[in-house]
């Protein structure tokens, strides 16, 4: 996968102005689908406006590096202008749209495996008191990275659901699970997440 | 004491959601209430993990960027595109039939029975509703094409030669059909 580059410089504390455009009112937005449908581009601008933080932020979760971020999520445009004749509103745009990213961000992976070694599915009970030590960016780092080496369904159930904030319904229906599936999936997550922690704050 | 909250029900919890029963059973059980917190410290550390905000100008940059590979896509085709000639031809010669008050003489061979399966698509992905919606559109008149232009005015702005070459294509072919 290659988009043309987007090699600006990442400002770790730069606090900009949403740059998403802000809410685009329900009727606006599926007045933009629609217009989409018909192959006006310049209505699919608006959704990429809306979205394209939200898309960014959810792919760098999953490979936990601007550039391959930046290559899904425009990645994930591109498919979604491709399918949106088939988008017939079922559900919300964002979650056909997360949708899309997930599985983009799957296959994406599937191809092009981390180095690091994500961690086996059934790991023992965490340590407890781990949580309460991350206070720096380099902290936030390493709670990324290990964000990033959760087994793919714990990391996309911690993702959509914690920091998309999307309910136990909603991600299961991205994830074609059940809601109890998904409950399980973010409890083994936060274990995971909290006993890596843990183990390298030894 | 109830019995202990699930692995399943602790995120829940420890947002402060989670079903009364559990809430009130987590007040009471030390061990349970423990393990609350634990979810809930850990949710708070992942949240704390914010992405690293990229430049300011890079949204623009990556919206601009998924315009221009948009833009040189091929332009997308109606999946069923070869129906626009199809459909033109058929209202210019339902035009023609109205214009002489004749009708194409039916086909000699019945039109075969559809099998109780069908193979055909989906009522959504079937290419003669789109005929069909644009004669209804019209009444069952001729529909609108080329961009919303009437056949009558694609007619209107033929020259006379062309106008005699398309009557003489459209004699040409109902007398093949009679014979």
């Amino acid at each position: 996968m290659s988009s043309p580059a987007l090699a600006l410089p990442i400002g770790l504390a730069a606090v900009a102005a949403p740059p998403d455009g802000g809410a685009l009112p329900r009727e606006a937005e599926r007045e933009a689908i629609e217009a989409c449908r018909r192959g006006e581009r310049e209505a699919f601008d608006r959704l990429v406006m809306r979205y394209q933080r939200d898309v960014y932020r959810l792919c760098y979760r999953y490979v936990n590096n601007h550039e391959d971020a930046n290559d899904l999520a425009q990645e994930v445009f591109l498919k979604a202008w491709r399918a949106i004749s088939r988008f017939r509103g079922d559900s919300a745009f964002s979650t056909w749209l997360y949708r899309i990213a997930v599985n983009a961000c799957l296959n994406f992976r599937a191809v092009r495996r981390p180095p690091i070694q994500e961690l086996p599915e059934g790991l023992a009970d965490p340590l407890p008191g781990a949580a309460a030590r991350v206070e720096s960016d380099d902290e936030a780092r390493r709670v990324r990275a290990a964000v990033a080496r959760l087994p793919e369904k714990q990391r996309a159930t911690l993702i959509l659901k914690v920091y998309h904030e999307l309910t136990h319904e909603e991600v299961a229906g991205i994830l074609g699970s059940t809601v109890g599936t998904v409950k399980a999936n973010l409890f083994h997550a936060l274990g995971n997440l909290r006993r890596q922690m843990a183990e390298e704050g030894r | 004491m109830t019995r202990h909250v699930s692995d399943e029900s602790l995120p829940d919890l420890a947002e402060s959601g989670g079903s009364e029963a559990d809430r009130a059973h987590v007040l009471a059980c030390r061990p349970c209430a423990m393990r609350v917190e634990e979810a809930r410290a850990t949710l708070a550390l992942a949240r704390r993990a914010e992405v690293p905000e990229p430049s300011p100008l890079y949204w623009d940059a990556m919206r601009q960027s998924v315009g221009r590979r948009i833009a040189e896509e091929p332009r997308r085709a109606p999946r069923w595109g070869w129906l626009g000639p199809l459909a033109a031809a058929a209202a210019a010669v339902a035009v023609f039939a109205l214009a002489t008050g004749r009708t194409p003489a039916p086909s000699a061979t019945p039109a075969p029975a559809l099998p109780a399966w069908s193979a055909l698509p989906p009522a959504e992905e079937d290419p003669s509703l789109a005929v069909l919606e644009g004669l209804a559109a019209t009444g069952g008149g001729l529909g609108e094409l080329d961009e919303g232009r009437a056949v009558g005015a694609l007619l209107a702005e033929l020259s006379d030669d062309d106008y005699r070459a398309l009557a003489d294509s459209l004699r040409g072919a109902r007398q093949g059909g009679e014979s």
